[in-house]
């Protein structure tokens, strides 16, 4: 069979949409143009969308006014152009060619709700439509992201794709962002999925370059706190992203994507007179809620400052006189109504050959903490260039620039929140002695929240280059060979400057204890991290017509990463004044000087058969090594199978009395395998004894744990089935996925018995589940020309658990205190602890004074135990624990509704998370203290006295109901269209976090002070709320 | 059809190629740390080891120490709690059942001891294939000493000790740790007497130990505490009571109780003056180590606060202290019925001056004079022990010892760490109390 000018099925067209721009052309006679312009129902110029004679190879795409021009090779006859569209349903218009050279059809699409025929490249190098996938794979608009008032790619994502929960952790103006596709996909390593922007794979880890002070989370666990990486990528240049939840869409990335892949594809240049697009927009944060704080007038005990003083008298029951004092609200004064501005400037154009995007931008935020603020500089430049009908090249380079000041991190007592959580509201903070100096608060040498704000500097600078080559061939027919290949480099550099108190602030806190010893008083570091990574890939896809009806696409792919850090650290303490750098601490303390290398390579074979435009199988295979793990775990193979069948395109179907309102249905099934070969860090398995200063001579101190030198990485294999429905022509549509996701050979930093000499292990342990399911459900109940109405619901449901993990109980011990475990059977991250006794009814036991008790008994293993009672019907026995909490949400959802009145529109969504539980550390510390509402009322006299002090080793106290409503973003926009010297112009308003309904005691249930863990989730220590924020731009283009 | 297959065989030729051309460099070596292999294969890995068994156990709040004076103090009376969000201080401050296998301060203190005793072996072996024997014989000498502290903190809290470091360890009765100690201070000494220790091998670990002494000091303690009065009285005897040893700090690696407790007045402070005492074996109000152990702050709480070997960041901590080895001997005569001897060694810690001990720990009270039976010697030997060894954490062993009434303390012994127990079945029962 020869493969060359024959009628192409008309269902093929699909696929052939990449394929067709550099087609145009390759026909020698009869030539016939066909021009005209695209509107999307708006009336605004429709762009890129593909115009095809259909039968015919030729095609053309829209540029950026919607313009299309295509030469076909056509005999005289009745034709049909197929029009195209990301987010437009296809349209075929009827033309008949006579004897004239040139013919004008000029359209207007209509919306596509059911998104089937979109094209989506993740999982495929060349890209396939959404119809023949057999999973899920969610696709968002680079402008759904920039509506709604975020500079973060990963926070503008929140509710918009089905199955992810992104949880910004901490308010901060580049606070760090979680995403979680299905759920927890390992225990020891990040869960964060894998990021590609253009084909490079970008580095989102959370690097610690400030927040370094060795002592500041003492030997405790504390999480992955700060800024992630993707805080780089600037959501203006966004064209779309694709997120694929599971394995099962992410067998062809193999070997990293355990957690899910998401790919981010930025502008391109299109052809036609160069465009410029301007944004601008101010935005305003503040806190969405304070909290109530103690107003009672008197204190137990002595004086708050000075000779005598006393605090912490809640904690001291045997204090019954009482102090006058007066009460002051720090919220008043750490906050502040913080601005920003997000600026945008972008060139695009290009010929047939040459095209173009090139776009700076800059984004300034402040945070709702007194001087905290991020600033970000970004440049793009995206170029293709067609050399000949054979070969194409692209090349894309974006430069960022961010700098944060920053103050220490909340699980520190010197942040500004737990600088004013540790102290009882009765200091006045600002009061000065006769040198201008801040004097001490109370006699604990906490630091005073003054100093934190406006003395201590942490500040936080990256430059980084994210730059990607590719080259496109097609050295015979129906043959396409890529190649991508991408470096992200980046600096990142973080300093530290505490200067000395000149009060008596604790040696643990960097000050100088009571005495200001000058050789400990104030700190200051310097570190710096270093990143490179370089990925090629190579990718050959080959396509054929086997029969009429049966059509088959091959790839093959090989696929190289090389990854290097270089992580450094200059510390000292007992600070010169006025010096900021180390070279002024008289203790040098132990620098830092890590460096890592991996490299992972692998490839694959993919294989798609299609019958007609109905069935769709695809199975892959994919070997992957890499270097972190043992040599006889080197390499994994990965395999992948999945099947789609588009029922309501089989002609059986369209005699169906079904046909007529449900004009779609398809159900699809994937098996997927992946795994984490970058799992462990580079020398993990290895056992080392790592070398310390120690009293002036050289320690070298073997680890607490032992490695298995031969473990091997996880690996996940996925089912998931699902099915995608359309009802009345598409104004109502369904998809629903449901997946079990298991994660074998797990692995586990386990605990061990000390007496072996160390105290974990790590190796390949049980395994981990996630089941679950996902709903999106879209209905236009109101689609006319000038008011639209869509409803978008998405429903997330998953359950996670540790399987045959070999250990009953790992209790980890915690920065913020929370009691975090792996629990045998349970979900990870439980929170596992003290609890109230209850009697018989359910009703808590009290002692006579009134004094809530602690439950004791005997524990018979982790989740049971017998409760017993002493003689006087107080618990008696040991301390007794259980299931406290969980931190994962039963079901998250999100609502969205769109209206659009003529040129205006409004987009409403309500994010909902339910069923979880937030460890609350901050609560009892502030009754601990006395400055929260329980210490009020004990003070008051409305609860007996020692009431706190008896609850206080209660950890169930601090556990509370996490679930919230929020109003995540209301964005309104006016487009103008042409006017006055713009060819486009909209007006926007939005706002974003603005209402939370919740029945949480502390600012935001939606936080983590365990920043990225994955393991530490829904923990409050200090964390800065996120905030409500206002923002009003305008988008024009030239 | 043709041409598909012979693309299709291309495509998989290419494959196949691409699948066999995986090996890329994939053997990275680690310039972060050095291998287990590396270390124990020179006197300076060697050397390296042993100092870190110092680290781990003198070192921060996980180290060894700083969690034997808090467990030691809180659970004997000797401190206070200052702020109950320290959970760990906070339940060996209440006791009894409060006291859990989750507590961080045993945990820390069990860890250590197993961590360093697997260490210590392997510096000892190691250290016996080294042609230098003189150099080797210090490493024996300076891994033994903290392998018999390591050994000596389980045995003086735990009613069951390890029999041995490795995999499913078993146990057995806490005396034996005490006798497992003796052993490998013996060992030690054998090597040191065979060869003594080169200078070299001084100068390159911390300043302050004085290894010899040292060995001689807690075998003379750990024999008393097995019930071995006649190997203690020999060994005590073989103690140069004019010689420190001392673990050193400076200003990067803090003292642990300044650090932790003393700079902070968040933790814990002595009790008072009384040293946790009750009325007739308390320190009398003239007695010198009142005002070496505490300082007094006038104007802030508590008053009494944390002096001796907690009072400044480099402040060095005593391996032992001279009067220790002096109350041995007088516990050991006393014990025997050799009530002149006893009170005569008594005495020369009750009367001695700042000025003649080499801490500068010195009661300076007149002696005891009269006759005392072999009950009242005891009890103020026991008196004497307690305030000598303020927060040293020998009190516990000491309550037991000289039979107090367990309603002076909160625990008589601690339970087993919940990670021992959840990880190796052969954890004995924790005791009631």
């Amino acid at each position: 069979m020869r493969i060359k000018q024959k009628q192409w099925p008309g269902k093929w067209i699909g696929f052939c949409l990449v394929l067709a721009l550099n087609l145009i052309g390759t026909c020698a006679f009869g030539q016939v143009k066909i021009s005209g312009k695209v509107n999307a129902p708006s009336g605004a110029a429709a762009e890129s969308v593909t115009v095809m004679v259909k039968g015919i190879k030729s095609g053309a795409i829209t540029d950026n006014a919607g313009n299309y021009s295509l030469t076909a090779a056509l005999k005289e006859g009745a034709y049909s152009l197929i029009f195209e569209g990301v987010g437009f349903k296809k349209k075929e218009v009827a033309l008949t060619v006579g004897s004239a050279k040139s013919y004008n059809v000029d359209v207007t699409l209509t919306e596509e709700v059911s998104k089937l025929d979109e094209v989506v490249v993740t999982g495929t190098s060349q890209g396939t439509t959404r119809r023949q996938l057999g999973s899920y794979v969610s696709s968002v608009k680079g402008e759904e992201l920039t509506k709604g008032g975020s500079g973060n790619v990963l926070a503008a994502l929140q509710g918009k794709t089905a199955g992810a929960q992104i949880t910004q952790n901490n308010g901060d103006p580049a606070g760090g962002i979680s995403v979680r596709l299905r759920g927890i996909s390992t225990i020891s390593s990040s869960s964060e999925p894998l990021y590609i922007v253009d084909g490079v794979i970008v580095n989102n880890s959370t690097n610690r370059v400030t927040n370094t002070q060795s002592g500041y989370d003492g030997q405790n666990f504390v999480g992955s706190v700060g800024q992630n990486r993707l805080v780089d990528i600037n959501p203006a240049d966004i064209e779309r992203v694709e997120v694929l939840n599971g394995a099962a869409a992410a067998a062809i990335y193999g070997s990293r994507a355990n957690a899910g892949v998401v790919q981010i594809f930025t502008k391109k240049g299109k052809s036609g007179a160069p465009v410029v697009a301007f944004s601008t927009s101010y935005m305003n944060s503040s806190l969405r809620k304070k909290i109530g704080v103690n107003q009672s007038l008197t204190k137990f005990g002595g004086p708050t400052d000075g000779a005598g003083a006393q605090t912490q008298d809640i904690l001291t029951p045997a204090l019954t006189n009482t102090t006058n004092v007066t009460r002051y609200d720090y919220q008043d004064y750490i906050f502040r109504n913080a601005s920003g501005t997000d600026n945008n400037v972008s060139v695009s154009g290009g010929t047939d050959k040459t095209k173009y995007y090139v776009s700076g931008s800059y984004f300034y935020n402040q945070g709702i903490v007194k001087n905290t603020d991020f600033q970000r500089y970004s440049f793009r430049a995206n170029i293709e260039q067609t050399f000949n009908k054979w070969i194409s090249a692209n090349i894309g380079l974006n430069y960022i620039n961010s700098t944060a000041n920053e103050k220490p991190d909340g699980n520190s007592f010197f942040s500004p929140m737990n600088s004013t959580t540790i102290i009882a509201n009765f200091h006045d903070i600002q009061k000065r002695d006769a040198l201008g100096n801040i004097l001490a608060v109370g006699e604990r040498g906490r630091v005073n929240p003054v100093s934190v704000i406006e003395d201590i500097k942490q500040k936080q600078m990256v430059s980084r280059v994210i730059s990607n080559f590719g080259l496109k061939l097609r050295p015979i027919k129906n043959l396409t060979i890529d190649y991508t290949m991408g470096i992200d480099n980046y600096a990142q550099n973080g300093t530290t400057y505490i200067p000395p108190f000149a009060y008596n602030a604790s040696t643990a806190f960097w000050g100088g204890g009571l005495t200001l010893d000058p050789t400990l008083n104030g700190y200051a570091s310097n570190a710096n991290n270093n990143f490179f990574a370089i990925n090629h890939d190579l990718n050959a896809t080959y396509n054929a017509t086997i029969t009429k009806d049966l059509a088959s696409t091959t790839q093959v792919g090989f696929s190289q990463q090389y990854e290097k850090g270089i992580y450094s650290l200059l510390q000292g303490r007992g600070l010169a004044p006025f010096v900021q750098t180390v070279n002024g601490a008289s203790t040098v303390l132990p620098g830092n000087d890590q460096r890592s290398e991996i490299s992972v390579s692998g490839a694959f074979i993919q294989q798609n058969f299609k019958f007609r435009n109905q069935l769709f199988v695809t199975g892959a295979l994919r070997v992957d090594g890499s270097s972190v793990f043992g040599e006889n775990q080197r390499n994994q193979t990965y395999g992948k199978l999945s099947g789609s069948y588009v029922i309501s395109g089989t002609d059986y179907w369209s005699k169906l009395g079904i046909s007529k309102w449900m004009n779609l249905f398809k159900v699809r099934a994937a098996y997927g395998e992946s795994g984490n070969l970058t799992g462990i860090g580079a020398y993990d398995r290895f056992n080392t004894y790592t070398s310390t200063s120690y009293v002036g001579r050289t320690s070298l101190g073997s680890s607490s744990g032992l490695a298995n030198p031969n473990v091997g990485p996880e690996r996940q294999s996925e089912f998931e089935f699902g099915t995608d429905m359309g009802f009345l022509d598409n104004r109502i549509s369904l998809s629903v996925n449901v997946y079990n996701k298991k994660v074998n050979n797990l692995l586990i930093t386990r605990q061990i018995a000390p007496t072996n000499g160390f105290s974990t292990l790590l190796d390949n342990f049980g395994s981990l589940e996630n089941k679950g399911f996902e709903v999106m459900l879209t209905a236009m109940p109101i689609s006319k020309k000038d008011f639209s109405w869509t409803i978008t619901g998405i429903y997330n449901q998953n359950r996670n658990k540790a399987i045959n993990i070999g250990q009953a109980l790992t209790l980890l011990s915690t920065n913020a205190g929370a009691p975090v475990s792996i629990l045998e059977g349970q979900p990870i991250g439980v929170f596992y602890g003290t609890f109230f006794a209850v009697d018989a009814s359910g009703n808590t036991v009290k002692d006579a004074a009134g004094l809530l008790q602690i439950e004791k008994g005997t524990q018979n293993s982790p989740l049971s135990y017998t409760t017993q009672r002493a003689a006087n019907g107080l618990p008696t026995g040991t301390t007794l624990r259980k299931i406290i909490g969980n931190p994962n949400p039963t079901y998250t959802t999100t609502l969205t509704n769109e209206f659009t009145y003529k040129k205006m529109s409004l987009r409403i969504q309500i994010d909902a998370v339910k069923g979880l539980d937030v460890f609350n550390a901050d609560f009892r510390t502030r009754q601990g203290v006395g400055s929260g509402l329980i210490a009020e009322q004990e003070q008051r006299g409305q609860l007996p006295r020692g009431y706190i002090n008896n609850i206080y080793a209660i950890e169930q106290w601090r556990v509370e109901d996490g679930s919230f409503t929020k109003l995540r973003e209301l964005a309104f926009s006016y487009n103008f269209g042409k006017i006055k010297g713009f060819s486009d112009l909209t007006f926007n308003l939005s706002g974003r976090n603005l209402i939370s309904w919740d029945t949480y005691r502390g600012y935001d249930p939606e936080v983590n002070s365990g920043g990225q863990s994955t393991i530490l989730r829904g923990i409050d220590f200090g964390s800065v709320p996120i905030p409500k924020t206002f923002s009003v731009g305008l988008q024009a283009k030239f | 059809m043709k041409n598909i297959f012979k693309h299709s065989l291309l495509l998989m030729g290419t494959a196949s190629v691409m699948l066999v051309s995986t090996g890329c460099k994939k053997n990275y070596t680690n310039p972060n740390a050095a291998t287990s292999d590396q270390v124990f294969s020179s006197a300076t890995g060697l050397t390296g080891v042993a100092v870190s068994l110092q680290r781990t156990y003198a070192l921060g709040r996980a180290g060894s120490l700083y969690n034997i004076i808090a467990a030691n103090g809180f659970t004997t009376g000797e401190l206070i709690l200052l702020n109950a969000g320290n959970t760990a201080e906070y339940q060996l401050s209440v006791g009894g059942g409060t006291v859990d296998g989750t507590n961080s301060i045993l945990a820390n203190i069990w860890a250590n001891a197993n961590k360093i005793e697997y260490d210590a072996n392997n510096v000892i072996d190691g250290a016996s294939k080294l042609n230098d024997k003189n150099y080797a014989s210090g490493l024996i000498g300076y891994a033994s000493l903290y392998k018999a502290l390591a050994l000596g903190s389980l045995a003086m809290y735990w009613e069951k000790v390890p029999a041995a470091v490795g995999a499913n360890a078993t146990f057995v009765d806490r005396k034996e740790g005490f006798v497992r100690a003796i052993a490998t201070i013996d060992a030690a000494l054998a090597a040191i007497s065979a060869n003594a220790i080169s200078a070299a091998f001084t100068a390159n670990v911390p300043a302050g130990n004085d290894i010899v002494n040292s060995l001689q000091a807690l075998k003379a303690r750990y024999a008393l505490f097995a019930g071995n009065n006649a190997l203690a009285l020999t060994a005590a005897n073989a103690v140069d009571l004019t010689k420190r040893s001392t673990m050193n700090y400076d200003a990067v690696s803090l003292n642990p109780i300044f650090e932790t407790a003393t700079s902070t007045n968040n933790v814990f402070q002595p009790v008072d003056s009384t040293f946790g005492l009750p009325v007739g074996l308390a320190p009398v109000a003239t007695d010198r180590r009142i005002p070496f152990y505490t300082s007094i702050n006038p104007t802030i709480a508590p008053r009494f606060r944390i002096a001796g070997f907690g009072a400044a960041s480099a402040t060095a901590f005593p391996v032992y202290l001279p009067g220790e080895i002096t109350l041995i001997k007088a516990e050991v005569y006393a014990r025997n019925n050799d009530l002149a001897n006893a009170l005569t060694e008594l005495n020369k810690v009750v009367t001695k001056t700042a000025a003649s001990d080499p801490f500068g720990v010195g009661a300076g009270l007149p002696a005891l004079t009269g006759t005392f039976t072999q009950a009242q010697l005891l009890d103020q030997i026991y008196s004497n022990r307690c305030t000598e060894l303020f927060m040293s954490g020998l009190k516990l062993e000491d309550m037991r010892r000289f039979g107090r009434a367990t309603t002076e303390r909160k625990r008589n012994l601690f339970p087993y760490p919940f990670r021992e127990r959840d990880n190796n079945k052969n954890t004995p029962a924790d005791p009631t109390f």
